[in-house]
């Protein structure tokens, strides 16, 4: 038994996980590979072949049968709008709630937290039944606050995560801003916030991501189909028809719907590893 | 006037969370122990008092007993699934991290996690078509018979956890990268200097050194899985074909939302949250004697 392995060994070794892994990686991502391919093949050729990587008869065809059918770029539109404000919502409560109970010391700051921090072990369909009791005895029903409004204090993890950043920050960056007599809504604004942008950035993207993907919810509260989201109402396509014939129009929608968070997360992916995974890329 | 603003500040600053969580997620929680031990619905004015009746309602519905059985094998399949896999997967890539390729790895895998239900359920639905789906092609061309994979009733739980797993196992494959990352890398020079073997390297090193991050995904993990089979059961089966497919947290929302019986839906809410309080605390006295805290 050698200490260290021979060289041929170990590049065989190194073959070796590199093949486990490309096939691994191209499994996980075949359905979406035929998803795409599909989108862009005319409607009667889809289900011709189980196995397509790319296009026959490339066309746009689903995409203006998809619009004639239902309003997919209300949805689209609707999708940006939602997501956009849960985002500007649990940050408005997770960056000031975060910047308290990093940086300040107030009697029953322990057990606030906790209070918080616990709701990350909710089920989210757990309070679904109250709050669609409440949204029904508002008549808030198909409203795009019904959709929001209860999205939003989804933000054990949010509050936690700010916290961790503010903490983080050296005290002394604070303690000058103290002596010049800044108060504590400067030091928040002035001091704090501009030192935490990743951490800001990391969750709007992962919140963003997430409420683009709402699903039950939305399929509960909204049922006007302009009101509809991209993923909410493409259950309905899916249900309304049945997939049987509408593969194309129902890949070309799902496409529709993926791009944007793609899009973010290739741009993103830094951000998000960094937030949820913490020293990934430090080496 | 200005010392008091400075005592009360800090809850202004947490004000808004908290009182957020409370309305939101907290007063549902409590509104729904109401509701289990009332009758009522949402048309009638009438509101009666019925203590245990809705507990015995659920215990008697041969569908909640189902759903609940069915519970037990989801968290049986998909728990250990959800932190073995991840963790190779993690462990491979982390071997290869000085390659350009790392960074493919890491994004492909995680891609499945960044999609709405709703698109995993139809990219899926596609795969186990019956028609030219191409799950029947391959095994077919192994020479098996057709099969109707989610809407077989023997097989529709088993296609919930493969899309389930492929659809959130990049969050926990992501968690171990970073243990990993973060182990000093002075001690596998050290054992190497020994002549310690990598595998007995990791497990009586490396393993060891990763039980407070073991310990997070163990815990999360059971929470992630009762909530993510939800959705998938909704996009692929509507916990069908007769109920074979269906958990606890899917009875709940088909009890509430689509027969709007309130108070039978309340309890099953009630139950899963003893049962998460419970698993909770099994695991918490667990790690108390196993995690190390470096």
């Amino acid at each position: 038994m050698s200490a260290q392995p021979s060289m041929s060994h170990l590049s065989l070794h190194r073959l070796f996980i590199h093949t486990i892994l490309l096939v691994t990686c191209f499994i996980t991502v075949f359905p979406l590979v035929w998803m795409v391919s599909s989108a862009f093949t005319p409607n009667d050729l889809i289900t011709a072949k189980a196995i397509r990587f790319w296009p026959e008869n490339p066309t746009l065809a689903n995409f203006t049968e998809a619009s004639s059918r239902h309003p997919i770029w209300m949805w689209l539109w609707n999708s940006i709008l939602t997501a956009t404000l849960i985002t500007v919502g649990k940050l408005l409560l997770a960056v000031p709630a975060g910047f308290a109970f990093g940086r300040m010391e107030f009697p029953g700051k322990q057990p606030l937290f906790w209070f918080v921090i616990a709701t990350m072990s909710f089920p989210s369909v757990l309070a679904i039944i109250p709050t669609y009791i409440g949204v029904v005895k508002l008549q808030a029903f198909d409203t795009y606050g019904a959709m929001i409004i209860p999205s939003i204090p989804y933000i054990g993890f949010y509050v936690f995560y700010m916290r961790q950043a503010f903490r983080s920050l050296p005290g002394s960056m604070f303690e000058a801003a103290k002596i010049d007599g800044s108060g504590l809504w400067r030091q928040f604004t002035e001091i704090g916030i501009p030192n935490v942008i990743p951490a800001i950035a990391a969750l709007s993207v992962i919140s963003f991501m997430g409420a683009w993907n709402i699903y039950l919810w939305g399929q509960l509260v909204l049922e006007d189909s302009f009101k509809k989201t991209l993923t909410t109402g493409i259950a309905t396509f899916a249900d309304l028809e049945g997939t049987g014939q509408s593969w194309g129009p129902l890949m070309a929608t799902s496409l529709l719907s993926i791009v944007p968070v793609l899009v973010i997360f290739l741009f993103a992916q830094r951000y998000i590893v960094d937030a949820l995974a913490p020293g990934i890329d430090e080496r | 006037m200005h010392s008091r603003f400075r005592s009360l500040a800090p809850y202004l600053f947490v004000g808004p969370a908290v009182l957020s969580v409370a309305i939101f997620l907290y007063g549902p929680l409590l509104a729904s122990a109401l509701l289990s031990v009332l009758d009522w619905n949402l048309l009638s004015a009438d509101i009666s008092f019925v203590g245990t009746k809705n507990y015995a309602t659920v215990f008697s519905n041969v569908d909640f007993r189902t759903a609940a059985w069915n519970t037990v094998l989801y968290c049986v399949i998909l728990i250990p699934a959800q932190i073995i896999l991840p963790l190779l997967l993690a462990l491979m890539i982390h071997s290869v991290r000085k390659s350009p390729m790392q960074g493919i790895y890491r994004g492909s895998l995680f891609l499945p996690t960044i999609l709405a239900y709703s698109v995993a359920g139809v990219a899926w639905s596609w795969l186990f078509n019956p028609v030219n789906g191409l799950f029947n092609e391959i095994f077919g061309y192994f020479g098996f018979p057709p099969s109707r994979w989610h809407t077989d009733p023997n097989l529709a739980l088993l296609c919930v956890c493969l899309v389930t797993f492929w659809k959130t196992f990049g969050l926990n494959m992501l968690l171990w990268l970073a243990a990993l990352a973060n182990l000093p890398h002075e001690l596998r020079e050290a054992s190497q200097l020994d002549g310690a073997s990598p595998r007995r390297h990791f497990f009586t090193i490396s393993l060891p050194l990763m039980t407070p991050t073991a310990f997070f995904i163990s815990v999360t993990t059971f929470f992630h899985v009762l909530d993510d089979i939800v959705g998938v059961i909704d996009v692929l089966t509507h916990g069908g074909p007769a109920g074979r497919s269906s958990s606890l947290l899917y009875f709940l929302w088909q009890q509430g939302l689509r027969f709007f019986q309130f108070g039978p839906a309340s309890a099953v809410a009630m139950i899963i949250i003893l049962l998460v309080l419970i698993v909770t605390w099994l695991q918490f006295r667990v790690a108390e004697k196993r995690v190390h805290y470096g």
